[in-house]
């Protein structure tokens, strides 16, 4: 039994049944997945809650059902920590028993990334400089506090609402940004209330397949080899779709009327200020910055290497 | 020994009452200074959110303690159809003893849950960790089961009640004998202990106990259920607006609105009616449909309409339908519980539901106004000045929905912030302005009075989640889908299996329970056969506003039965025409589309 948020009928939860259906062939019939989506089985909290107690076995999670099981994976929520797929997936990829570990120590195994997409700003004023968004409310998930506090130490609005008030939050004036992928912007209708996106990424939205340890254990390890192949297979085919999706959405939606925001190069150097700003107040408020630190470093190693290569 | 134990249980008793009052006041006290301090570039209060939802969690089961220990816990009440004598008492053994198993497993459940909590170390907010808050959790639900236990009828409901303690620890202890087994004949207890009075949520949490262990599946699946709705973010607008009607109720309030309805409406025929649906619908929007608005306004219209010579029976009828007009009305507690259940925008069901619900109040005033033709009941000449000055002295309580209106949807607040400052307006005019209400000596009590009925209502919404997880987990929503899509094939033919299906439910359901189980059933079956999703939830409420009206199981029923102290086949027989024109109401709303989505769509 898994349970996801990833809506049903969507390209992801398409996906995941593919790969459900990969695992019965690959045991012949023993290993067969039950899907959750949609969020039937409740909120990413929820849903980390019920592997706890035995409920379910697996889920597709993003870094807010991820953090709930370690706050390494907070790394993922820092506005503008990454500026690229390929930035984000070289750590993905070279942490990867990194974070293993990290999960394995409370009782989970990693079977893959997931890819949710790029998530941009949206909003009804177009967004610019950092002071742009500071002077519009912010919509932000009302289960993640410790986001909120940290919006409003660094001087901007968020305003903590449930998911499913954002399109009347937006209506009524209530939120006028929101953080979101153009993917869920445009399947979602939010973009009809906020005319503009800005182009500058604001950040990737990390997933990971997990499985607890407990069920991990009933399996052969011919079977747990298997499962392993066929959710790195969808890793790969996550990464392939998914972006591209993204950019199909945004083009549907300048069609219909939405403005893409360009940043100036002096004002993308304030975004990476408040960046690093935000990520300073990260630190300060982390029980363990062994992981951050590592995630920080391998990055800008990469960074220097790719500025390096002409 | 017996006095000390007498004077303990009491000192326990207060305790648990002053406690469940203070939770409620730092509720609104955290939501309300978080609004304030968040305005401009403040920072707000820290932890104000995750802090109001853990209190919220305190608050349903502090008030369900203490409702138990009232008696007040709802449920069927079809027990009283009972002869007096051997089967009434026989009758209420075994619904004892079933809600003390349930309770027991309960509890037990909910242990599990907070020691698994407990491993993970998760946080509420200042460094208070998510386990201390989930104590709650088995002390109240121990104590519910004690309290059941004691009162189960002498010294022989006492021990059935220890061997059916003892029968739960034990299957606590191996819930792996249910692993498989038909599970029939536990279900089959459970609805029979229901229908002969065991309070409710026992039942549905018993239920999902076993229904899950039956599965295989631990049992602490249903706490968590539990918390997740409790702690949810809209939840305390629940709570908060049922304050808001009950300190509305308890100052003179209800006689300054009566006052100026009676100026502006008694001149017409059947005026005193007509305001006396109006009064119930405008308080049932703050009570909720939780059967408060007869009690408090009962006496009062009761005698209205009776010293004006309206017919005993009308009267009757009249108020038992009353009690829960108002139910479609913005922000009804119906309205908000399904905005949280279906995942659809409560500000939309707020709007939806202005026309449908000033239809079925136009429909019962209507009613009211052929009485008053036919009888010639007495009227009142209309005296401008006098009108003026009563609407004057009641401008406060009038003025109350606006602001809420102005807050909600110029995006001012959020329906929980809205209803926070519901309470606030509501304490400063009751307190205050009219000083009606002393802080000293009548908050408390009201506090506490309002403390246990929320805690009734929201412990049936708690554990009828878990009841209703099992259903996901068991698929049975998309199983039913399947099905439903296969044999039905028109949208209007799937409306009237809809209409008929609900009905059956109002029959034997109460409306909480009915919206945390049946809305998930129902929301994909309606967006199958296109149905805008916030006309579904409007015809849904509408079509349960029906069975607070209908035999053998309507709250309204029992309630009028109690509060006018009339036999209960007495006030099905008053409430029979209500129910007539009620179904019209309804079957207007289920068919005619536009009256839920119309406003929306000339406001946009
Ligand atoms: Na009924
Ligand atoms: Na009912």
């Amino acid at each position: 039994k898994m349970a996801t948020l990833v809506p049903e009928g969507s390209v992801w939860d398409g996906i995941l049944r593919h790969m459900g259906a990969e695992w019965s062939d690959r045991t012949d019939g023993q290993v067969k997945l039950r899907l959750y989506p949609g969020g039937v089985a409740g909120d990413e909290p929820d849903i980390v809650r019920k592997m706890r107690v035995g409920q379910l076995q697996g889920a597709a999670l993003t870094v807010a059902g991820l953090s709930v099981i370690d706050e390494g994976f907070e790394v993922f929520e820092l506005p503008m920590f990454f500026e690229s797929y390929d930035e984000l997936y070289h750590v993905l990829d070279t942490l990867r028993p990194d974070f293993e570990k990290r999960l394995e120590a409370k009782g989970y195994v990693l079977l893959n990334w997931g890819q949710g997409g790029w998530v941009h700003i949206f909003s009804k004023k177009p967004v610019r400089s950092v002071d742009d968004l500071r002077s519009q409310k912010l919509f932000t998930w009302a289960g993640n506090d410790a986001m909120v506090q940290l919006w409003r130490r660094n001087g901007f609005q968020p305003v903590p609402l449930a998911a499913t008030d954002i399109l009347t939050g937006l209506q009524t004036g209530m939120v006028e940004a929101i953080t979101t992928t153009p993917l869920a912007a445009l399947s979602l209708q939010w973009f009809r209330q906020t005319p503009y996106m800005q182009d500058l990424g604001f950040a990737p939205l990390v997933g990971a397949t997990v499985m607890s340890r407990r069920a991990w254990r009933k399996l052969t390890p011919e079977q747990r080899s298997a499962l392993l192949e066929a959710a790195r297979e969808t890793e790969k085919e996550l990464l392939e779709v998914i972006p591209e999706q993204d950019e199909k959405a945004a083009q549907q939606m300048a069609e219909r009327g939405l403005e893409v925001v360009a940043v100036t190069e002096a004002q993308r150097a304030e975004w990476r200020a408040a960046s690093q700003d935000f990520e300073r107040f990260k630190h300060g408020s982390m029980k363990d910055t062994a992981l951050l630190d590592k995630v920080r470093s391998t990055r800008d190693a990469f960074r220097q290497r790719q500025a390096g290569t002409p | 020994m017996k006095r000390f134990a007498s004077a303990f249980t009491r000192g326990f008793d207060r305790f648990e009452g002053i406690l469940g009052g203070l939770v409620f006041l730092a509720i609104v006290a955290l939501m309300t200074a978080e609004m304030a301090l968040r305005t401009g570039k403040g920072v707000g209060v820290p932890g104000a959110l995750p802090m109001v939802q853990h209190l919220t969690l305190w608050l349903a089961f502090l008030g369900a303690a203490l409702a138990a220990t009232e008696g007040q816990l709802l449920s069927l009440a079809t027990g009283q159809l009972l002869p007096e004598g051997w089967s009434r008492r026989g009758a209420k053994l075994l619904a004892s003893a079933v809600a003390v198993a349930a309770t027991a497993l309960l509890c037990q459940a909910s242990l599990e849950f907070l020691l698994l909590e407990k491993d993970f170390g998760d946080e509420v907010a200042f460094g208070i960790p998510v386990w201390v808050a989930l104590l709650v959790l088995p002390v109240s639900l121990g104590l519910i089961t004690l309290r059941l236990g004691w009162v189960a009828g002498g010294w022989l409901g006492r021990a059935v009640s220890l061997g059916a303690l003892a029968a739960a620890v034990a299957l606590g202890r191996h819930p792996e004998v249910l692993e498989g087994a038909p599970m029939w004949p536990l279900l089959a207890l459970l609805v029979a202990a229901m229908a002969l009075g065991a309070p409710i949520f026992a039942i549905l949490g018993g239920a999902a106990v076993i229904l899950f262990l039956g599965d295989g599946v631990p049992m602490a699946a249903v706490p968590v259920e539990t918390y997740r709705l409790a702690t949810s973010p809209t939840l305390p607008a629940i709570p908060l607006f049922t304050l808001t009607g009950f300190l509305l109720a308890e100052g003179k309030a209800s006689e300054r609105l009566v006052a100026v309805f009676r100026a502006f409406f008694g001149w017409i025929p059947g005026g005193t009616a007509v305001v006396a649906a109006i009064v119930c619908a405008f308080f049932t929007v703050f009570t909720g449909g939780s059967g408060v608005t007869i009690l408090a306004l009962g006496g009062l219209l009761f005698h209205a309409l009776s010293t004006d010579g309206y017919r005993e029976r009308f009267s009757l009828g009249l108020l038992t339908a009353s009690g829960s007009l108002g139910l479609l009305l913005p922000p009804a507690l119906p309205l908000i519980l399904y905005g949280i259940v279906a995942e659809v925008p409560i500000p939309d069901l707020f709007l939806g539901g202005v026309l449908p619900g000033l239809l079925l109040v136009t429909l019962i005033a209507g009613w009211g106004v052929r009485e008053g033709l036919r009888t010639g009941a007495g009227r009142a000449a209309f005296e401008g000045r006098a009108a003026f000055a009563a609407l004057w002295r009641a401008k406060w309580e009038l003025l109350l929905p606006v602001f809420l209106v102005v807050a909600i949807f110029r995006g001012l607040a959020t329906p929980v912030e809205a209803s926070a400052l519901a309470v606030v307006y509501a304490l400063v005019v009751q307190c205050l302005v009219h000083r009606d209400l002393s802080p000293t000596r009548d908050l408390p009590r009201v506090l506490r009075q309002c403390t246990v009925l929320v805690g009734g209502v929201l412990i049936i919404l708690c554990v009828a989640m878990g009841f209703t997880s099992y259903l996901v987990d068991a698929q049975i929503p998309s199983q039913l889908l399947a099905w439903v899509v296969e044999h039905v094939e028109s949208p209007l033919m799937f409306l009237l299996l809809l209409n008929i299906f609900l009905l059956l439910v109002g029959c034997v359901m109460d409306i909480f329970s009915a919206t945390v189980v049946v809305v998930p059933l129902i929301v994909p079956l309606g967006a199958a056969f296109g149905i805008d999703p916030i006309h579904l939830g409007i015809l849904f409420i509408a079509n349960l506003e029906l069975g607070y009206l209908t035999p053998p199981v309507g709250l309204n029923l029992f309630l009028a039965s109690y509060r006018f102290e009339r036999p209960l086949l007495e006030v099905y027989r008053a409430a029979l025409p209500m129910l007539a024109i009620l179904g019209l109401g309804v079957l207007l709303i289920t068919y005619v589309p536009w009256l839920t989505t119309g406003l929306a769509g000339l406001l946009r």
